[in-house]
């Protein structure tokens, strides 16, 4: 076999099946996403008419709006929502409250630390209807929910979240699961810091404040940038335990819900494939942008560019 | 600036001790070296002096105070690592004022960049600890350690990650830094050469316990133990292991006469202080070594094998060749059965013991 055939087999036999995925479960989607998009299609399936009507249900054309269009209702509120719903777990949990855990539990002995992350696992390692259950049970609005057993002993009034805090508590019930990932990826990277340099920051007079501060922090850079970026865009369209928790209620419609109820969910007024195919094509244009703008801020070129590890 | 006091110090992890039952004195200003095989316990010490790790038993005394609970933070050390530990987010400048920030000193700047100076880094101080070479990125560490005027300087082998030549000149230059700010220093090494030349006084550890201190001379001519003889010196002692039988031992038809010293005894013989001769302690040349300035040869004897050193300005010696070697009984050395030093204790080969 000449090199260059040889080359040629090498390259198809390591890059095809990535590529084929990448093709079957990612191109195609998105351009049939962007075909349907354009039509008219409804639950019978059928297309009559290549038109943007769907683009006009969500954005008509006015004078007086800002940007020379209004928004539909339901949809600028599914816009808010997602910037909330994203915002808030990125930065609470799956960023913040990583960060606490990973910190925390590295400066613990190494089984009780090791316990503590298993702990924040388990909801990976269960499956999501069994997560959400556990969230339903904990958050019934009766005397019977765990949230209000535990209100109860300190003599407050049984409270409702679905109904009172819907927000709060799909950014509870993703960040509790999503802040795993980042502690894991944390973890590992403070494990990496050379002992030593603990040992000297110690020495020259640092508290355990300003180790994190000006040891622990600086070489957390990378991993932060990237749990950013890649929880950002994961968090974007996920809809999964919002559903599971809160059905299609209107109060936790973000985008990737709103998508999903209006054509694939079953019984809630589903089957207007194009116009959830418009509302998904935005979407995937506010990732895009996301990521673009995250990539930039967190200067991930940097990262990706080079091995950003000092060893000495 | 401190004088330092172990007092039945001991470290130990489950069943393993590091050190154990460890007293030193050391005075202020003075430069020690611990000097050891790995694993024999000088690091654990060293980090028990820094404060990162606790005592099992003992004391550590600074200047008479007590310091077993007092944080690392609070004893001010300087310490330099094998690896020098340099944060690598900061700049040169950065990593020299890092300690300065604990301090609230009004002039941390001017400061930083003196001891910059001191250790001939100033030209660097923008640069990043990936962007120096070994010997700059000791120099920094140094400058770091020195900054805060620490009552002690801690040097984690310094020096074991720098080439020969810049090893050699880095050794005067810590000497030279540490004289002029007269900061008590301890210098931990495996390497006998640098503990020797470094320091004032030199510290012998082995097996987590302290074998002899004292000067490189006091080492190397006067060992207090079968340890320390056959760990200073290179090439090393040679150490005949043998029984004193009737004032003399014996080997086939060799005899070496003994005073002063009865039952199982090891007999210490530096390479340089053994010289060929007509008569005396019969050898076949096994091979030869040339070393430069001197020719190493080995040689099996009746009490086994021995080396001995040439100058290589003497004729070379072809292998299987026989010899005779001869030594003074001064400079024969005895180690007991506990493997110390018998004092008083020589050893002489007789007149004629050999044809």
């Amino acid at each position: 076999m000449s090199s260059a055939t040889r080359q040629a087999t090498n390259a198809l036999v390591f890059l095809g099946p990535a590529c084929l995925f990448l093709v079957a479960l990612l191109v195609i989607p998105i351009g049939v996403d962007l075909v349907v998009a354009f039509t008219d299609m409804s639950q019978t399936l059928t297309v009559d008419d290549l038109t943007t009507e769907q683009f006009r249900k969500i954005a008509t054309p006015s004078d007086e709006a800002l940007l020379g269009f209004e928004l539909r209702y339901s949809f600028y509120k599914a816009l808010m929502l997602t910037a909330v719903y994203v915002t808030c777990t990125l930065t609470i949990f799956n960023v913040g409250f990583a960060l606490v855990l990973a910190l925390t539990t590295t400066a613990l002995p190494d089984w009780l630390g090791g316990i503590y992350r298993a702990i924040w696992l388990l909801p990976r390692m269960s499956p999501s209807v069994v997560y959400a259950l556990l969230w339903l049970w904990s958050v019934d609005p009766t005397e019977r929910g765990l949230l209000n057993q535990v209100l109860g002993v300190f003599g407050i009034a049984p409270i409702n979240m679905k109904l009172d805090a819907p927000m709060v508590l799909i950014v509870f019930a993703n960040g509790f699961i999503g802040a795993s990932i980042g502690m894991l990826i944390l973890t590992s990277a403070i494990r990496s810091i050379p002992e030593h340099l603990f040992h000297a920051a110690r020495a020259d007079g640092a508290g355990s404040l300003s180790v994190v501060r000006h040891i622990v922090l600086p070489h957390l850079r990378w991993p932060l940038s990237y749990i950013t970026v890649f929880q950002a865009l994961a968090l974007l369209v996920s809809f999964e335990y919002i559903f599971l928790i809160m059905g299609p209620a209107r109060s936790t419609m973000t985008m990737a819900m709103l998508a999903y109820t209006k054509t694939l969910a079953p019984d809630i007024g589903s089957g207007q494939y194009a116009y959830g195919a418009a509302i998904t094509l935005i979407l995937i244009v506010v990732g895009v942008a996301v990521a673009l703008i995250l990539y930039r801020l967190a200067n991930m070129k940097a990262l990706l560019a080079r091995p950003r590890i000092e060893v000495h | 600036m401190a004088r330092v006091e172990l007092r039945n110090l001991t470290k130990s992890w489950d069943a393993a001790t590091a050190v154990a039952d460890m007293s030193l004195s050391i005075a202020d200003g003075e430069f020690t070296a611990i000097l050891g095989p790995s694993g024999c316990g000088k690091s654990t010490t060293l980090f028990m002096l820094a404060g990162v790790y606790r005592p099992t038993a003992g004391d550590i005394f600074f200047d008479g105070a007590r310091v077993n609970d007092v944080e690392a933070r609070s004893r001010n050390v300087g310490i330099v690592f094998q690896s020098y530990a340099l944060y690598p987010n900061m700049s040169v400048l950065q990593n020299i004022l890092f300690p300065l920030r604990f301090q609230k000193v009004p002039d941390a700047d001017r400061r930083a960049r003196e001891m910059a100076e001191l250790v001939q880094v100033g030209e660097l101080l923008d640069r990043r600890p990936s962007q120096l070479s070994g010997g700059q990125q000791q120099r920094v560490a140094l400058a770091r350690a020195l900054v805060k005027r620490p009552n002690l300087l801690l040097l984690d082998e310094p020096l074991s990650n720098l080439d020969a030549t810049l090893r050699l000149s880095m050794r005067a230059e810590i000497r030279r830094i540490t004289r002029e700010l007269g900061v008590t220093t301890i210098l931990v090494t495996h390497d006998q050469i640098e503990a020797t030349t470094m320091a004032d006084r030199v510290v012998c550890m082995a097996n987590g316990r302290v074998e002899q201190v004292g000067t490189a001379d006091d080492l190397y001519l006067r060992p207090d133990t079968r340890f320390v003889a056959g760990f200073i010196g290179s090439p090393p002692m040679n150490l005949i292991e043998a029984t004193v039988h009737e004032g003399a031992i014996r080997a086939g038809a060799a005899r070496i006469a003994v005073t002063g010293a009865e039952g199982t005894v090891t007999l210490g013989l530096r390479p340089e202080m053994l010289h060929p001769a007509e008569r005396g302690l019969q050898a076949r040349v096994a091979h030869v070594e040339p070393m430069g300035r001197e020719r190493m040869t080995t040689a099996y004897t009746d009490f086994g094998t021995i080396r001995f050193i040439e100058p290589i300005a003497a004729p070379a010696r072809d292998e299987g060749e026989l010899m005779h070697l001869q030594f003074d009984a001064a400079d024969t050395i005895l180690f007991g059965p506990d493997g110390r030093r018998l004092p008083g204790a020589r050893a002489s080969l007789p007149e004629a013991a050999h044809a």
